[in-house]
């Protein structure tokens, strides 16, 4: 098996990787950590993803089923999560007003419920289509654009009209 | 005329549907500012989203990301934070020793370069000896003519230690003759360069103790130790 073309491929993924665990997580040092065990388990997990299938929803599907994992330890060890008010910056950014809106996307986010944040952040940031997302989350696609649609609305009703 | 649902829309607005269905629904809200206006919040949002995470995906990727796709993989981590106890433990095996280190060498540079006779043999003889065997990285003096960065054991057990000094900088190990000289670099004492000068010497002895160490550098303790058998 072409070992070093999976090495490769998995490397040219990370910068997204890191976009999608910066939205599940919502805080940077976890979400380097997700990705950070994403990637060894992918690694572990070689003989199992089927050549000439999609590498990248493949370990999409293991970065959200981690997180969906320790989303649930967390709640068992009685950790909270990050506080919504909290806000993150985690755009680059510049001025005070970016800033203010940044903190606010991410506010929004952290109010919805999982399965509609991931269903969000696959399709309107990741850019996945609906049958796509959906087979990463594991779920009909009329459960995933459901969802969505729900993240949304929460979202627009949050965020208000865009400018 | 089919049904307009919040579902449908949306998919509508993402290019979901096929041609007959998306013709359909286009007719259906040409007539409609309402759903017009649903499908622009909804386009406009995804373009919000996106430009907001986008700047993370630009970002250069941490090396310790990179290096662990090409790590062979042990156990399985559990949570994150077992994760990170376990990124926690492995960080400091340099840069613990590298920052002071590197610190203590600029303040060599600055302050009173002391003369230490440069070593000529294999083995280090005079104030280098001296001062190999019995100054300690975690209480030396600030001023000491020779100051050593870190000590390790090598791969054949040898106690090792980098130091660096106004006429020399290396890398001793301490074998039954003495301390035997393995890596030497220029010393510290160059008059218009001196700041660079021991910053490039200090990184060039900790570069070739990474690669000559069998593991993690000494703590204090260890390095006390160490001295109290006479390095051996």
């Amino acid at each position: 098996m072409p070992s070093q073309g999976f090495e490769q491929g998995v490397l040219a993924l990370l910068p997204r990787l890191r976009r999608f665990a910066t939205g599940l997580a919502r805080d940077a040092a976890d979400a380097d950590d997700l990705c950070q065990m994403t990637i060894e388990r992918a690694l572990r997990s070689h003989g199992q993803w089927r050549e000439g299938s999609r590498l990248d929803s493949w370990i999409y599907r293991i970065m959200r089923n981690i997180w969906i994992d320790e989303a649930r330890a967390r709640t068992r060890r009685g950790k909270t999560f990050v506080d919504p008010d909290q806000g993150l910056d985690v755009g680059a950014g510049g001025g005070q007003e970016e800033s203010v809106e940044l903190s606010q996307i991410d506010r929004a986010l952290a109010t919805l419920p999982s399965e509609q944040r991931e269903a969000v952040l696959l399709v309107m940031v990741e850019g996945y289509s609906y049958r796509e997302a959906a087979e990463i989350v594991g779920c009909p696609v009329g459960t995933l654009n459901s969802r969505l649609v729900r993240g949304r609305d929460a979202l627009l009703g949050l965020l208000g009209e865009p400018a | 005329m089919i049904s307009i649902t919040p579902e449908r829309l949306a998919a509508y607005a993402d290019g979901e549907l096929d041609g007959e269905t998306a013709r359909a629904v286009e007719t259906a809200i040409a007539a409609d500012p309402a759903l017009q206006a649903q499908v622009a919040a909804h386009r406009a949002l995804k373009a919000r989203l996106s430009a907001h995470f986008a700047p993370i995906a630009a970002q250069p990727v941490p090396e310790r990301l990179r290096a662990a796709v090409f790590t062979p993989q042990e156990a399985e981590v559990v949570d994150i934070a077992a994760a990170r106890a376990r990124r926690e433990r492995q960080m400091p095996r340099w840069t613990w020793i590298a920052g002071p280190a590197l610190a203590a060498s600029l303040a060599l540079a600055f302050f009173g370069l002391g003369r230490d006779p440069a070593p000529t043999g294999p083995y280090a003889g005079g104030a280098l000896a001296q001062a190999l065997d019995d100054q300690l990285a975690a209480t030396q003096r600030p001023d000491a003519p020779v100051r050593v960065l870190l000590s390790f054991r090598d791969a054949g057990g040898r106690f090792c230690r980098g130091f660096s000094g106004a006429s020399k900088s290396g890398i001793a190990c301490r074998d039954s003759a003495g301390w035997r000289l393995e890596k030497r670099f220029g010393g510290t004492e160059r008059a218009a360069t001196e700041y660079r000068q021991a910053g490039n010497e200090a990184a060039d002895v900790l570069a070739a103790a990474q690669d000559m160490a069998a593991g993690p550098a000494l703590d204090a303790p260890g390095e006390a130790a160490a001295a109290k058998r006479g390095w051996q």
